[in-house]
């Protein structure tokens, strides 16, 4: 039971990094049915821009451990989701019109750039984050360990996706992302930017794939260029898992590739973990073809 | 006229390459992706020696040119790579530093009757082969995995704990420290899987791994991976010592892990280059590090310098450059060179002769220091 109940805690936490990655694949498909492949590569950016800033001015060392995280994890969404923006206008709006291959193209040629723009910047090497940024204290409960910084981790990616879900259901931009969702056209005729709605989702969705890189590098202390492929497709799986286009969706389905990822592992073969994984991920898609949530099209994010 | 000048065209069009003033020998390595510090090692310890060779003269009166290749350290780029360094007119490789990289390479090269002298691509079938032009400097897993099995005998472990990454060479040396295990003691393997190189989180391997019970973790993947479960180790408040193969031998390492997780840490491999035995490797590391302002990481790019000492040392010996010539001179003529890492002679298959691994542990400084022999 002590060992279920630690490998479910293990597959939460790394299942809440997936969920808050795989929301930025989710909002773009939802809005513009475009599959943005530079989404890992951005997720990366923020990985090495959170250890940039984190050396030019020194944080936490001014503003104490949490209030300096905070404020890190906010300029490197606010510096990302600025590269989200121009990333839109350069590489996908002067393809709104054409077919939906092109745009998918540039998707991966902005990927391949990317990466390549981060390694010729940073390096090929690991870069490794200071350790000891967060205070990490082990807890235990019912024998289960469960380390403060991993609690936090899994807290602040449930605490952005609730965020994201009231700001999308309960605000009117938010609505106007909902309309655009269904139909891009109709939404226009009924007065909506849907040039600026496509802007707010490329600033959302890269600003919480940039806090991901962050968290990333400061728990697991290890980054290099290439990271971005491994969980940009995590991320990507989880997405279709939950339904795309559907946010509730792309938060359950994060977790639950997770929690997947870590039964398999615990009771299977660790070798075997993302076999099955993906083995799952083709049974759900065989009942429910749209994912566990993406039933409903009107209801779409 | 015009057909003989066409003739004269395609015959001075065909004369180049034997008129060429320069030797080409090619180097593969992992120029970019997770054993890129590794690869741009490789590179700048060959070039250093290129250039003093050079400066004395050259090889057979010529002088000798490094044609670099990126292998990314990715079995599908290695073969791409070995495709380009074979049109390049390269008169032998050297490299790489990956197992599962070189075998991707080995046929292609072999193909275009191509030496290549590996350096770190330590797996057992590479040369069980038979390929005719295939040599490395490095050792191989199952001389390794003896000298874990008895190494972890010794130190008094009994019930141990074996997680490979599934690449050839992990899984290879795995095999053979679990088979060599039962045979040199009592011992017990508890625990046998893998892990997915580049993932971030063994958070739910190393719960598994601990339910296992074991007295000692033997871990033979990578470095990256071994810093990672170092320090996830710790986090988790789990105490058993672990043991790395010889490709956890990189300072990286300890940068992962952090001085504090890696501390204690033991690995196998031959001696990292600060203990090198010879003067020349005392003289050229002094000389590397007055070039480039940092010594090499590991052990396996001063292979990598041995690999292209022991190519132009055959060339002069055999007086050619013709591979058939040049391979032939080395696996029976070629008899204790001197190089960096000791005297070097090859077998029949390729394989050096007679070396010996060490194990070494990890300090609180962060340093790596010689254990035993």
């Amino acid at each position: 039971m002590e060992f279920f109940l630690q490998q479910l805690f293990n597959g939460l936490a790394v299942g809440g990094i997936y969920a808050l990655v795989a929301l930025g694949y989710t909002m773009v498909y939802g809005v513009m049915k475009l599959m943005n492949f530079a989404h890992g590569e951005l997720f990366t950016m923020g990985a090495f821009l959170g250890l940039s800033f984190l050396g030019i001015f020194a944080f936490t060392e001014s503003l104490g451990p949490f209030g300096g995280v905070l404020v890190l994890i906010l300029l490197v969404m606010a510096m990302v989701a600025l590269m989200g923006v121009l990333l839109e206008r350069v590489a996908y709006r002067p393809l709104r019109s054409s077919p939906r291959l092109s745009a998918i193209v540039s998707a991966l040629g902005a990927s391949i750039f990317l990466q390549n723009a981060i390694m010729l910047i940073y390096g090929a090497r690991f870069q490794v984050y200071p350790h000891g940024i967060l205070p990490n204290i082990p807890l235990s409960f019912f024998g289960v360990e469960i380390p403060l910084l991993r609690v936090l981790l899994l807290l602040v990616s449930l605490v952005m996706m609730a965020g994201l879900y009231f700001f999308v259901q309960k605000t009117q931009i938010g609505t106007a992302i909902r309309a655009a969702a269904i139909d891009q056209d109709a939404a226009r005729l009924m007065g909506i930017n849907v040039d600026r709605v496509i802007q707010i989702v490329f600033i959302i969705g890269p600003a919480l794939g940039a806090a991901a890189g962050v968290m990333v590098g400061i728990y697991y202390g290890q980054i290099n260029f290439t990271m971005g492929w491994i969980f940009g497709l995590k991320a990507f799986t989880a997405a279709i898992i939950g339904g795309i286009g559907n946010i509730p969706g792309a938060m359950l389905g994060g977790l639950l590739l997770g929690v997947l990822e870590a039964m398999g592992a615990a009771y299977i073969s660790t070798a075997w973990k993302d076999a099955i994984a993906f083995a799952v991920l083709i049974l759900i898609l065989l009942v429910r073809p749209r994912g566990i949530l993406g039933e409903r099209v009107a209801d779409k994010l | 006229m015009k057909k003989v000048l066409c003739l004269v065209g395609v015959l001075c069009f065909l004369a180049v390459p034997a008129m060429a003033k320069t030797i080409r020998i090619g180097l593969m390595a992992p120029m970019t992706g997770s054993w890129a510090s590794e690869g741009q090692d490789m590179r700048d310890i060959v070039n250093l020696l290129a250039e003093e060779l050079n400066a004395r003269g050259g090889v057979l009166g010529k002088q000798v040119e490094i044609v670099v290749e990126d292998d990314a350290g990715d079995p599908r780029s290695a073969a791409l790579a070995a495709q380009r360094l074979s049109t390049r007119k390269v008169a032998a490789v050297i490299g790489t530093y990956g197992s599962s990289v070189a075998e991707a390479a080995q046929n292609i090269y072999d193909d275009y009757d191509i030496i290549q002298v590996a350096n770190g691509a330590t797996s057992n079938r590479l040369t069980e082969k038979g390929l005719n032009y295939f040599f490395r400097t490095c050792p191989r897993n199952d001389e390794q995995a003896m000298v874990a099995a008895k190494a972890l005998d010794r130190m008094g472990f009994s019930k141990i704990a074996i997680l490979h990454d599934n690449t050839s060479y992990a899984r290879g040396l795995a095999d053979d420290a679990r088979k060599f295990i039962g045979e040199v003691s009592d011992s017990r393997v508890v625990f046998f899987n893998a892990l997915t190189p580049g993932e971030r989180d063994f958070n739910t391997i190393l719960t598994r791994m601990r339910a296992a019970d074991p007295d000692v973790i033997l871990f033979t993947g990578y470095y990256p991976e071994a810093g990672l479960l170092l320090r996830q180790k710790m986090e988790m408040g789990w105490n058993v010592p672990m043991i790395g193969g010889d490709a956890t031998n990189n300072p990286d390492l300890v940068e992962i892990a952090g001085k504090q997780a890696a501390n204690g840490f033991y690995f196998l491999s031959p001696p990292v280059p600060q203990d090198l035995p010879t003067d020349e490797a005392r003289d050229f590391l002094a000389a590397f590090e007055k070039k480039y302002e940092k010594l090499p990481g590991s052990i396996w790019a001063v292979l990598a310098g041995d690999a292209f000492t022991a190519i132009v040392t055959a060339m002069e010996g055999s007086g050619s450059t013709d591979s058939r010539k040049v391979a032939n001179y080395m696996r029976t003529q070629l008899k204790d060179m001197p190089a960096l890492t000791g005297t070097i002679s090859f077998n029949s298959v390729g394989d050096r002769i007679g070396d010996v691994y060490r194990v070494y542990q990890v300090n609180e400084e962060g340093a790596f220091v010689l254990k035993s022999h």
